[in-house]
């Protein structure tokens, strides 16, 4: 639930304003509903990891590749997948430690009868 | 514990955040830069692209309608000027943003704010050029004349419009890789493109080395080696032609200056790749019975390309060609009743002065007997990554800056002098805005000639064409009106005569109308023979360029598009006809010599540099090696503390043909042996050939061949980014061939053929990149490899704006 509700709210969010506005989701998200720290964690983290590396994968589809070899030579990176993973990677980290924050706020300042 | 834990985890979320938002040392902002929604992914193109959406843009007065055909270039089509040049700012920002703005950053000195400390040395040369305090001069130029006011602020206020609008996910990719956001345009950011162009064309000295030259041989034996005229050349104007003015007086040479400092001042003394060539034929020579007309300006290729083609269209003007970004109007292009075209010129505007400082504070330095001031001023850099403003003072004399060599202590010995600078650049007015005004609404060979006293530096060689069957060329520009050799070496700054006085009046330009050879053309080499009264230079581009085209136009009946497109790419090689025989005849008395490989390929060559001949590799590294071989030992032009030129290729086939003995071919550092001609020649070729083996391995046509030797590279503006650059692009020619593309990435940057009609022009035309300036785009680079094999694209000239035309790919209507 929370992780198709971060894809599609994040994903509002994001094509619409910058790129920060992403972890302000997640926070607010798991500050709304999520049951545990790892899970807040870890739905962030795979929810924004898939929708940064599903667009990614399409960006990179439609337009036949011709940026992403460009750039991985640029910093020269050795295979261009590794930027398919930093995607991943970058996009997830963010997300994650904003859904854990979101739930370690909810516990501090709004505890529900779960926790 | 609970606070604790949401307040650390808030700081580590919001901190982790906030770092990823921020550029990392040279590196991009990650969190954007990844961002699929806003990063570089965005930059990416699909390959059908599409339609740009109708826009809404404050400041346009109507509607303007833009057609893209399918080469990515904008006709516009705009209700009145304004919203024309409006538009055509806020479609050429769309494209090029990135590109206009690294010019102006570049001409302004203050690219290390965006770069670091990487290009300091290239701002504070910049800078000492003074191309900002040009661009000021040249803007208020422009602001000073009703038209060409309108034109540089609708066109800056164009730029803008986009500029506002453009958010982090549109913005090409230099920006988001180097960090930094574009700043609004100016009719000064125009001026200062401008002044990059002064630059390009003339900034280049041989002065100091000259002079070096002078102090070690004397004058007899410069006079000898270094004339003032070349031995083979074909004027641009023919020589049969008459002045049809009366001169004005010409200053008499003063004394020179007898003591030359051994100087080595970090200038570029000469570029074999900036030229270009054009041409135009008259109706009496051509298929229709009207003109033809060619241009090919050879510069630094780069990518984005230094061009844009565009069609501007509005109740007064109907004109397609190229322009440069940032620079509004048509640069070179064409219009329903005209067509032009540029080469440089390369006269001598660019001249040292030796300073005489009273002494050590360099605070008073001597002219006319006495001692003047110095003045100061301190160039500020505010160097992306370093914390504290760096300075750069600069001390001026009436001459203009004092320049040194980077680097080195900027007076030599204990004696304080130093070399002041007078160049073009800064001091040479005209309004470029206005005669691209003019030029793009000409109708006839009277609206070519209002043109010429706007266009001041760099000096073009402009060629035009009309429907009349009027065909003409000028070297156009300010040239400073000087005494003979004035500038061939350092001039004495102490001697009132030596300044710059006068001007060359411009109707006494070098220019010739309908010439009764039935065309005229120009290749960079001397404007006028020894009969035309001013002294412009005594050195030009290499003859071999001009002597093959006007070899070729004079054969030419009946001409075609086709046959000067063909001429275009011609690899002829001229000098090899000039010489190639001679060094053959010497090289064949050695028996090792003639039975070896290299020598059977190089006597069976074609004298053309076509991408498959070893024989041009052969040639091209043998003539090299020759002239250095001849003279490097008495004019070391590689010495570090005293370099000098040496004499041209011209010149030396001469000495080799007519003086084989001559004591110049001795090689000084041997003492048991006095050398010939021949000994130097069968010496290098063995030389030429094992360099080329430890280069290439053995000689095999695979290896061996020009265009896998010379290899083309188009590098992007930033030669760091490498993945943005074409390399090793295959094709032919060479520095002194027609298709003048050379190894150091030099070339035809824009090649076009017009055929003039009464009613309607064909055109066809492309350079070697694309409409676009964004990497990720596939109209960065598609146009190089039709480029490279020769061949043109028909040129989209459309009537109005409801001409159907099949090539007629999207539409976008700007709006108020």
């Amino acid at each position: 639930m929370v992780y198709i509700l971060i894809i599609i709210l994040s994903a509002i969010a994001q094509y619409f304003g910058p790129w920060w506005l992403m972890p302000i989701v997640c926070f607010a998200l798991c500050f709304w509903k999520s049951k545990s720290v790892k899970e807040a964690f870890l739905v962030a983290f795979a929810a924004v990891s898939t929708l940064w590396l599903g667009l990614a994968l399409y960006q990179n589809f439609v337009t036949e590749g011709v940026i992403a070899l460009k750039i991985a030579e640029l910093f020269r990176i050795p295979n261009a997948s590794l930027l398919f993973a930093a995607v991943t990677v970058v996009g997830g980290i963010v997300a994650g430690f904003a859904g854990m924050a979101g739930y370690y706020c909810r516990a501090a300042f709004a505890p529900s009868k779960h926790s | 514990m609970k606070y604790l834990r949401a307040f650390l985890s808030l700081v580590i979320a919001v901190g982790l955040t906030y770092l990823l938002n921020r550029p990392l040392g040279v590196l991009p902002a990650v969190g954007p830069f990844f961002s699929p929604f806003t990063g570089f992914w965005q930059n990416a193109d699909a390959p059908l692209k599409l339609p740009p959406a109708d826009m809404k843009l404050a400041g346009l007065k109507g509607e303007v309608t833009v057609k893209y055909d399918d080469n990515g270039v904008p006709h516009v089509f705009a209700d009145n000027d304004e919203d024309l040049y409006f538009a055509q700012g806020y479609i050429i920002a769309r494209d090029r943003l990135w590109q206009m703005d690294f010019y102006s950053r570049v001409s302004a000195g203050r690219l290390s704010e965006v770069m670091g400390p990487l290009a300091l040395d290239f701002d504070r040369y910049n800078r000492r050029l003074q191309l900002p305090e040009g661009a000021e001069r040249l803007a208020k130029a422009f602001l000073h004349d009703p038209v060409s006011k309108m034109i540089a602020e609708s066109y800056s206020a164009g730029v803008n419009a986009y500029i506002e609008q453009v958010t982090y996910k549109d913005l090409p990719i230099e920006f988001k890789i180097l960090g930094y956001q574009p700043e609004a345009w100016s009719p000064l950011k125009t001026a200062l493109v401008e002044m990059v162009m002064r630059k390009d064309m003339n900034a280049r000295s041989d002065d100091y080395r000259m002079s070096n030259a002078l102090a070690k041989h004397g004058k007899d034996v410069i006079n000898d080696l270094f004339p003032d005229y070349p031995i083979e050349e074909s004027p641009i104007v023919p020589a049969v032609t008459k002045w049809d003015f009366t001169p004005v007086a010409v200053p008499k040479v003063p004394e020179l200056m007898k003591a030359t400092i051994a100087a080595n001042l970090d200038v570029e003394a000469e570029n074999p790749g900036i030229g270009s060539n054009n041409w135009a034929v008259h109706g009496s020579r051509t298929a229709t019975g009207l003109p033809l007309l060619a241009n090919d300006p050879h510069l630094g290729l780069s990518l984005p390309s230094i061009w844009y083609q565009m069609q501007l269209v509005s109740p007064t003007v109907n004109v397609y060609g190229v322009c440069v970004p940032g620079w509004p109007g048509i640069g070179i292009g064409f219009n329903k009743d005209i067509a032009w075209g540029m080469t440089n010129v390369g006269s001598d505007v660019f001249d040292f002065y030796q300073i005489q400082f009273k002494d050590k504070t360099l605070k008073e330095y001597k002219y006319d007997g006495q001692w003047r001031p110095v003045t100061s001023k301190v160039n500020e850099f505010k160097v992306k990554g370093l914390s504290t403003i760096t300075t750069d003072t600069v001390l001026y004399t009436h001459h203009g800056p004092i320049l040194y060599s980077e680097g080195q202590k900027p007076f030599f010995g204990d004696l304080p002098i130093g070399h002041a600078l007078t160049w073009v650049g800064p001091v040479a007015q005209g309004n470029s805005l206005k005669a691209l005004y003019i030029s793009n609404r000409g109708t006839s060979y009277e609206d070519y000639q209002k043109i010429m006293g706007l266009l001041a530096a760099p000096g073009f060689n402009l060629v035009f064409a009309s429907n009349q069957n009027d065909i003409a060329i000028t070297s156009s520009g300010h040239f400073p009106l000087k005494w003979e050799e004035q500038g061939k070496f350092i001039l004495d700054g102490s001697n009132p005569e030596h300044d710059w006085r006068a001007w060359i009046p411009v109707e006494h330009n070098p220019s010739v109308k309908n010439p009764a050879r039935g065309f005229v053309s120009s290749a960079n080499q001397f404007p006028a023979d020894k009969s035309y009264p001013y002294y412009l230079g005594w050195k030009f581009a290499p003859g071999e360029r001009g002597l093959r085209i006007n070899e070729r136009l004079t054969n030419m009946q009946k001409a075609t598009v086709d046959s000067l497109r063909l001429m275009q790419t011609d690899n002829f090689n001229i000098e090899a006809r000039r010489i190639l025989p001679d060094l053959l005849k010497i090289l064949e008395q050695d028996a090792a010599v003639k039975s070896s490989p290299a020598y059977a390929v190089l006597a069976k060559w074609s004298l053309k540099n076509d991408p498959s001949e070893v024989g041009a590799t052969i040639f091209e590294r043998l003539v090299r090696e020759l002239r250095l071989a001849i003279w490097e030992d008495d004019f070391p032009s590689k010495d570090e503390k005293t370099p000098m030129s040496l004499p041209t290729r011209d010149r030396t086939w001469e000495l080799l043909k007519k003086q084989p003995t001559a004591k110049w071919f001795d090689d000084t550092h041997t003492s048991n042996k006095i050398e010939t001609a021949d000994d130097i020649v069968k010496t290098t070729f063995k030389a030429t050939i094992d360099s080329l083996t430890a280069k290439y391995g053995p000689m095999s046509p695979a290896t061996w061949a020009w265009g896998t030797a010379k290899s083309t590279d188009i590098k992007h503006l930033v030669p760091l980014f490498k993945s943005f650059s074409r390399m090793d692009v295959i094709n032919g020619g060479g520095a002194n061939i027609i298709n003048a593309t050379t190894d150091a990435g030099h070339g035809p940057s824009w090649r076009m053929v017009v055929q003039l009609d009464k009613t309607w022009p064909k055109a066809y035309g492309l350079y070697p990149g694309g409409q676009s300036g964004n990497p990720g785009s596939p109209l960065y680079d598609n146009m190089i490899d039709k480029w490279a094999k020769g061949e043109l694209n028909e040129l989209v000239f459309l009537k109005s704006k409801d001409e159907k035309h099949p090539k007629v790919v999207s539409t976008m209507k700007l709006q108020h």
